[in-house]
């Protein structure tokens, strides 16, 4: 004989679950927006937080980069970052520098600035232990 | 009429009526924007203007009554060796800070064409190779040169201290003027006997000289600040369609069918977007367009050396006569100085073109349906290359685009008092 239905519903699991949803999707929301851009390759990956946002051109600002592996914070990291337009062939107005880790894994790139509209590719290139790992990043302005 | 002459008449038709609708006839375009051309057309509007930054540089770029005296110098002929030279000579508020000519005029010719200075000042660069850093730096230059005003840093400083207007205008703005016998003529710029009357002075003297100079250069800074451009015909399109809320093209009256036509052209097929962005219609930055050098003239390296120039100049940003911190010269510390900025000169803004004429570094090209001609054919460069692509454009497209450039005319947003001479 079957059961009715209402005597598995239990209001209080079902709320737990709803809050539970509402809890994960909150901090998935929050990690997501969090970072404006982000790549990774082999086992590394770069966060950008752009102290201009959202981004837009013809502005000259400074990124924070943060560079981690699944143990956490890569430290001491040697980071080259170029950026280019793939559609038009050249690359960027400025010549963008780390010029300070500001904390563990976390370093600041001064001189960044877009000129033209469209999709732009940044390149970091991360020296650990004498292996270059080259990171792209694709995104529109 | 024989068979063979009736069907060579028809070819001939039918080939006189392709020639014709491929020079004349404007096919129809969409009758709304994408949700990509809406928001391209809403950057290039003047609402979407940031306020102007203060310059670090200049303490005084933002001081009225620094902005009072660079504006009595602006128009000042006494800043000339030979009387005749003001900046308004060349940059006249009438033909929007241009001048109509080819090469401007000062003392002599030179070989560069004027470009104008409205809206200017939101330019991280200044000249058409940005050899100069900030507009108070680039304000000195052309008054030293033998061309242009042809006068020295040492009788400007003698002017300023002599005439009494200006001298209190300086003390009351900048604080104590020179206190020595400052003599004629002498200049590290200028010719031998110049040179060798600066040499003569003390080191203190020539620093008194120059912290005089740059001051002036930033009155002139703090006056050009002003000039600023005004709402034009397609801003006014621009903002019916944003307050609209549809993605109609049709606005009424603020812009025509083929205007409209040649927007769609300017941020699509045209590319012309691609480096004549923002409020503006400029990225401030530098592009190598195949324009050829002027006659006599070796192609120019252009920002190649002027990005190094910059470096150089005693008066940038990092300088001694600079009001910034270092860590605020953010544009000269990381400049690009790549291989690829030979004969790459610094995109002009259209807003005003069409009072403008002509056009490019070298005053090279004498009106904008020859302009619409170069950009659809993109010839090679003379040196280094083009980035521009041929545009494969059809007449009335490039009519249209023409049509587009007469929408961005208007007065200045600037108070007429500063357009004329304040005597």
């Amino acid at each position: 004989m079957n059961q009715p239905i209402s005597s598995h519903f239990n209001p209080f699991r079902v709320l737990l679950a709803y809050a539970c949803c509402i809890a994960f999707s909150l901090v998935a929301s929050a990690q997501a927006a969090e970072a404006d851009l982000s790549g990774s390759a082999r086992g590394l990956t770069l966060d950008v937080y752009s102290r201009l946002s959202p981004l837009e051109i013809n502005r000259i600002h400074s990124w924070e980069v943060v560079v981690s592996d699944a143990e956490g914070p890569v430290t001491d990291a040697e980071i080259i970052i170029t950026g280019g337009m793939p559609e038009h062939n050249h690359g960027m107005p400025t010549q963008p520098q780390i010029t300070a880790e500001l904390a563990p894994g976390r370093y600041l790139l001064e001189g960044v600035r877009f000129h033209m509209p469209g999709l732009w590719r940044m390149e970091a290139r991360i020296t650990r232990d004498g292996r270059p790992i080259t990171l792209t990043i694709d995104f529109e302005l | 009429m024989n068979r063979l002459a009736r069907v060579a008449l028809v070819l001939a038709v039918v080939a006189a009526s392709a020639a014709a609708t491929w020079h004349f006839v404007s096919f129809p375009s969409a009758s709304t924007w994408n949700e990509e051309e809406l928001r391209l057309i809403a950057s290039l509007s003047l609402d979407a203007l940031p306020d102007l930054l203060p310059d670090p540089s200049n303490a005084k770029g933002d001081d009225p009554a620094a902005a009072q005296l660079g504006h009595s110098l602006y128009f000042d002929t006494r800043l000339s060796a030979n009387g005749a030279v003001a900046c308004a000579t060349c940059h006249r508020p009438e033909l929007m800070f241009t001048d109509g000519l080819t090469l401007a005029i000062g003392a002599g010719v030179g070989n560069r064409h004027t470009p104008s200075l409205v809206g200017l000042s939101h330019s991280p660069w200044f000249y058409w190779d940005g050899r100069k850093d900030s507009q108070w730096a680039q304000a000195l230059a052309p008054l030293e040169a033998k061309h242009e005003h042809a006068i020295t840093r040492s009788d400007l400083a003698r002017l300023i201290s002599s005439d009494a207007d200006y001298r209190s205008a300086y003390i009351d703005t900048f604080g104590p003027l020179p206190t020595f016998d400052i003599p004629a003529a002498a200049s590290p710029t200028g010719d031998a006997a110049e040179r060798a009357r600066w040499s003569a002075l003390t080191a203190q003297q020539r620093s008194d000289i120059d912290t005089l100079f740059s001051n002036l250069g930033k009155a002139l800074a703090a006056y050009q600040r002003k000039l600023m451009p005004g709402a034009a015909r397609f801003d006014n399109y621009a903002a019916a369609l944003a307050a609209s809320g549809s993605a109609e093209r049709d606005q009424g009256d603020a812009l025509s069918a083929e205007e409209r036509r040649g927007l769609q052209l300017f941020i699509d097929k045209g590319m012309c977007v691609t480096c004549h962005n923002g409020p503006l219609f400029t990225n401030h930055e530098f592009h190598n367009t195949g324009v050829l050098a002027n006659p006599g003239e070796l192609p120019p390296m252009a920002r190649y050396d002027g990005v190094r120039s910059a470096r150089e100049d005693p008066f940038n940003c990092l300088g001694e006569f600079s009001d910034a911190d270092p860590d605020q010269c953010i544009e000269l510390r990381f400049a690009r100085d790549t291989n690829d900025l030979v004969g790459a000169h610094k995109t002009p803004t259209l807003r005003n073109v069409a009072l403008t004429a002509p056009y490019m570094h070298g005053g090279q090209i004498s009106d904008l349906a020859a302009v619409m001609r170069h950009y659809n054919e993109a010839p090679t460069s003379m040196l280094s290359h083009n980035e521009a692509k041929p545009l494969n454009l059809r007449p009335p497209e490039l009519r249209a685009l023409e049509a587009f450039m007469h929408t961005l005319t208007a007065p200045l947003a600037t108070d007429p008092r500063w357009l004329r001479s304040p005597e």
